[in-house]
């Protein structure tokens, strides 16, 4: 697919399950199960992705041009060769900022009506 | 069993069971050889039917992943019964048994659209080759037609009639294999693009309303030549935007082709090369007739070949 002809605006909104995966991916290329981990530990449990969601954003993902197949093994003597790692591509790092930057003034905006308070590192939804 | 089930019920017996895997450590703790083979067993057992279960998924998408899901699932099933033992496993299926029946179906529908897309794609790419064949044959046959404005019958009759069926179908196949190559090649277009071959649809859809009515109005005529036009028109740009945007996957010039033998001919005519009548020459109308109806069928190619490519050459 040609990534040029793309923006990252015609992405957006993420569905909640591929702007996991590519947050995921944000700092390190990682195979299926450690990016199913990392969602669940970042989110204290309350996202738990099943295989089947999983593979089938990654199959969309990876057809939009969002995320690619990585050849290369963190260590390969710690893993199994099957797994297969995925990676950001430029374009699933522009959709996940852009995306991050529609949260964040959506965020702005229910701070600036009242529905949402920081206080001090917490935020509470009141 | 199928052959992809019958491959992930062999991964899973080639990861050499739960007592080889790391997160199997865990699941030593505080147990008899005997509880601990027992639920190795169990953690097994789910991985087995679950690699059963994957046969719901569509032949392709299960091909693809069906191991990986079979691996993923064993890891979670491994770290979870470490967790929280029979009742971790219980709550795991819960949530896999719902995952597995939303992602099949939309696995299935997804698959149902993208070869209906494909499928309508190729077959107006066809539609749209059959259409310019038509095209060209009514018009020069037609071109053998002494009396231009008799009705159809007498001694011109094969000639009229080859004329007036090869344009009729034409159209409605251009209006088809039109439709076709805008839900094929939209994404790939960019807006202008998209904004082009909906006015080049349009064009054929009024050029073919022209013609249908064109025995009864006198105006029809120049309907039918205003859509035809525009049709045309749109198509030798919308060949600008393919070629610099690759909407094809070869040959984007076509849509030039296609597009530059009727504006072509109106120049010639305008220009005045035949003086006398005021028209352009014959030779000028067969040249464009062949330039439109060549560009028209090298896009129906590509279609359809694009089409049996696969999901990826379309967008």
């Amino acid at each position: 697919m040609a990534e040029a002809s793309i923006t990252p605006e015609s992405f957006l909104p993420l569905t909640p399950a591929v702007f996991h995966i590519l947050l995921a991916l944000a700092d390190a290329e990682k195979h299926g199960y450690a990016i199913m981990q990392e969602i669940e530990d970042v989110t204290d449990g309350r996202v738990q992705m099943g295989p089947g969601t999983l593979y089938g954003s990654i199959k969309r993902m990876l057809a939009a041009g969002l995320i690619e197949e990585s050849d290369d093994r963190p260590d390969p003597t710690l893993d199994d060769e099957r797994r297969r790692y995925y990676r950001q591509t430029g374009l699933g790092r522009r959709v996940l900022r852009q995306e991050a930057e529609r949260m964040a003034e959506l965020m702005a905006l229910a701070r600036r009506k009242h529905v949402w308070a920081v206080f001090g590192s917490r935020s509470i939804l009141t | 069993m199928s052959e992809a089930s019958r491959r992930i019920a062999q991964h899973a017996e080639a990861s050499g069971g739960i007592a080889q895997h790391p997160e199997a450590n865990g699941v030593s703790g505080g147990m008899t050889e005997g509880a601990m083979r027992e639920n190795a067993a169990t953690v097994d057992l789910s991985v087995r039917v679950y690699s059963w279960l994957l046969a719901a998924y569509p032949r392709s998408f299960r091909a693809e992943y069906g191991n990986h899901m079979a691996q993923v699932f064993r890891d979670v099933c491994l770290r979870d019964f470490r967790r929280g033992g029979a009742r971790g496993m219980a709550s795991l299926w819960a949530r896999t048994s719902l995952d597995l029946l939303r992602t099949t179906v939309e696995e299935h529908i997804e698959r149902g659209i993208d070869m209906s897309r494909e499928k309508f794609v190729r077959w107006s790419g066809w539609a749209l080759m059959a259409g310019a064949v038509l095209f060209a044959a009514g018009l020069i046959l037609g071109s053998f037609d002494s009396f231009d404005m008799d009705p159809i019958g007498g001694v011109d009759a094969f000639y009229e009639i080859s004329q007036a069926v090869g344009l009729t179908l034409g159209h409605v196949l251009f209006v088809f294999g039109l439709l076709g190559l805008r839900t094929g090649y939209t994404g790939r277009s960019g807006s202008l693009g998209a904004a082009l071959l909906l006015l080049a649809v349009i064009g054929s859809v009024v050029s073919l309303a022209g013609l249908l009515v064109m025995s009864s109005i006198e105006a029809a005529w120049q309907v039918w030549m205003g859509g035809f036009l525009a049709m045309t028109l749109t198509l030798a740009v919308f060949g600008i935007v393919a070629v610099r945007r690759r909407v094809f996957s070869r040959w984007n010039f076509a849509p030039i082709l296609a597009g530059v033998g009727l504006p072509l001919l109106f120049g010639v005519g305008i220009a005045g090369v035949d003086s006398v009548s005021g028209q352009a020459p014959e030779w000028a109308s067969f040249v464009a007739v062949v330039l439109t109806s060549v560009g028209l069928i090298l896009i129906g190619y590509r279609m359809q070949a694009d089409a049996g490519a696969g999901s990826d050459a379309l967008a």
